[in-house]
């Protein structure tokens, strides 16, 4: 078995103008994928992600804050994921529940180092 | 799995009782900040609960709406805007207490009664009931009413600028305003239910959570020992009783099912018991009201065993006592629509006759309708057509549309 990273990458819910009864059917669906995943043995663990960006780049460092509003697509969470290969990793990734909302999947694998 | 289930629209209805909650603290002058912080934790909910759900998802959004008047609180203070009403009132109750299960119950009932202040449209206090006792977004608001998501938006902000310049208290009136404001609730909830129960939209789910909510409210008022009516508890077993047959209405390609042809063993019992019981409770008094009057044809329907076995006898003293009371030209149709079951002929002319058509605005199809109905018994063909076509013209609705034509096809068939 191979670990894989999946990144849920969308606008921020806060943006989407969600009712409180299409968040609470929208956390049901996750709930269901993550049930789904432990009864098929595969191991999945990972976070929600606050939405403010703090971005330190080049030789000056420079730091830069983001607004979540200012970005239309931001990494809101993600799993790492149990699966054979990437043929695998996608088919878990099919449960997502958000890509009716325009969100994406994106799929890595991680990497392991034979010494 | 050992998962904590959670229990059907929680958000949406925590949603009304933390916006109640804390409204009474901070006042509706905050309005928008309350309901902006409620969203909030909703979505933080959403995302943590993720991981884990919560042992008690209920207790869970409870601390988070304390967590979030004290949020607010400090906000508030840092802005220097109008202290929190923490100590307000005679009863000065304290912070904690506000949490405690009757005293939210209490801030919804009081939500509700601001929601039908008179000072209010009665269409802007229905969007305004539904968005904050009710939990409903304005775009879920727009598609179960059939209107523009703008149309609501405007109805919500108009309610809450009226609100605050009138500055009507966030209480539960007291003396005589009371059973005055009581049937204004009584009939903000009756016009809930029947756009539900009548929309004609496809959406069955929206429709249920309309009729669902209009229950849901009156027995906010039957757990008040202040507001627990007669009349409450008549409106809520004509409720009860149309709501068991709100499955058996539609058949699986969208069209109306009449009364007639309804299977009746498809209506929800369970309902059924409770209007009876509360039947019981709305009859304890020598003042009727409509809904004493319509629960009582209701459940004159939901007894008899088919159409056939209806006992209309019964059911026209309770329409003319029901006219009495409110002389609406609608009574009126429905009368003739009896005597026509009963076959008085003679007598559902006569009524027909005086009604006039255009006191029954968006519903003056019924009118030709029934026209159509009297004139097909009577075997008079060509006027019946004549009058099917009248209210073809005049019907919106598409399943009452659909209804009407599949009428029209049997009158020719003979």
């Amino acid at each position: 078995m191979k670990k894989f990273m999946l990144l849920f990458i969308g606008q921020e819910y806060d943006q989407l103008g969600l009712s409180p009864e299409q968040m609470q059917a929208r956390m049901g669906k996750w709930f269901a994928w993550s049930n789904k995943m432990k009864e098929a043995g595969i191991t999945a663990q990972g976070d929600a992600l606050e939405p403010a960006i703090r971005r330190i780049s080049g030789a000056d460092r420079t730091v830069t804050d983001i607004a979540a509003a200012e970005v239309k697509e931001l990494v809101g969470g993600y799993y790492i994921v149990t699966a054979k290969d990437f043929d695998h990793a996608s088919e878990i990734a099919q449960d997502y529940p958000d890509y009716d909302l325009g969100g994406t999947v994106e799929i890595r694998e991680i990497m392991v180092f034979d010494q | 799995m050992n998962e904590p289930k959670i229990i059907d629209h929680l958000f949406r209805h925590q949603y009304g009782k933390m916006v109640s909650i804390l409204t009474r603290i901070f006042g509706f002058e905050n309005l928008e900040l309350i309901e902006d912080a409620v969203q909030d934790t909703f979505i933080n909910a959403m995302l943590v609960w993720r991981k884990q759900i919560p042992e008690n998802p209920e207790a869970w959004l409870t601390q988070a709406a304390k967590n979030r008047a004290v949020d607010l609180f400090r906000k508030l203070s840092a802005e220097n805007k109008r202290k929190a009403h923490f100590d307000s009132g005679p009863a000065a109750i304290s912070f904690q207490n506000l949490f405690l299960e009757h005293e939210i119950e209490d801030s919804q009932l009081r939500m509700i009664f601001t929601a039908c202040h008179e000072a209010l449209k009665p269409q802007d206090q229905i969007a305004f009931a539904l968005k904050t006792i009710s939990g409903f977004s304005s775009k879920e608001i727009a598609s179960a009413l059939l209107l523009k998501e703008e149309t609501i938006k405007k109805r919500l902000s108009r309610a809450r600028k009226t609100i605050a310049e009138k500055n009507i208290a966030f209480q539960i009136p007291q003396g005589k305003e009371l059973p005055t404001r009581l049937n204004r609730v009584l009939e903000i909830i009756y016009l809930i239910f029947n756009e539900g129960f009548h929309s004609n939209k496809q959406e069955i789910l929206i429709r249920k959570d309309l009729c669902g909510e209009a229950l849901r409210l009156c027995k906010f008022l039957l757990k008040n020992t202040f507001t627990r009516t007669p009349s409450v508890y008549a409106l809520f077993a004509l409720l009860c009783f149309h709501s068991s047959r709100l499955d058996s209405k539609i058949d699986e390609s969208n069209e109306i099912i009449d009364l007639k042809n309804q299977d009746r063993t498809k209506w929800y019992r369970p309902l059924i018991e409770l209007g009876n019981a509360a039947m019981v409770n709305a009859f304890d008094t020598e003042e009727y009201s409509s809904y004493h009057l319509e629960a009582a044809i209701a459940f004159e329907h939901v007894i008899a065993k088919d159409f056939a076995s209806t006992n209309w006898e019964k059911i026209l003293m309770w329409y003319e006592k029901l006219y009495a009371l409110q002389a609406t030209s609608f009574s009126l149709l429905n009368i003739a629509f009896i005597h026509m079951q009963l076959d008085e002929m003679d007598k559902a002319y006569a009524i027909l006759q005086e009604i006039n058509p255009a006191q029954l605005e968006q519903r003056t199809y019924l009118y030709y309708g029934t026209f159509a109905e009297y004139y097909y018994r009577n075997n008079e063909k060509q006027l019946a057509l004549q009058h099917i076509d009248d209210a073809l013209q005049l019907v919106k609705n598409e399943f009452e549309k659909k209804y009407l034509l599949k009428k029209r096809k049997k009158i020719l068939g003979t």
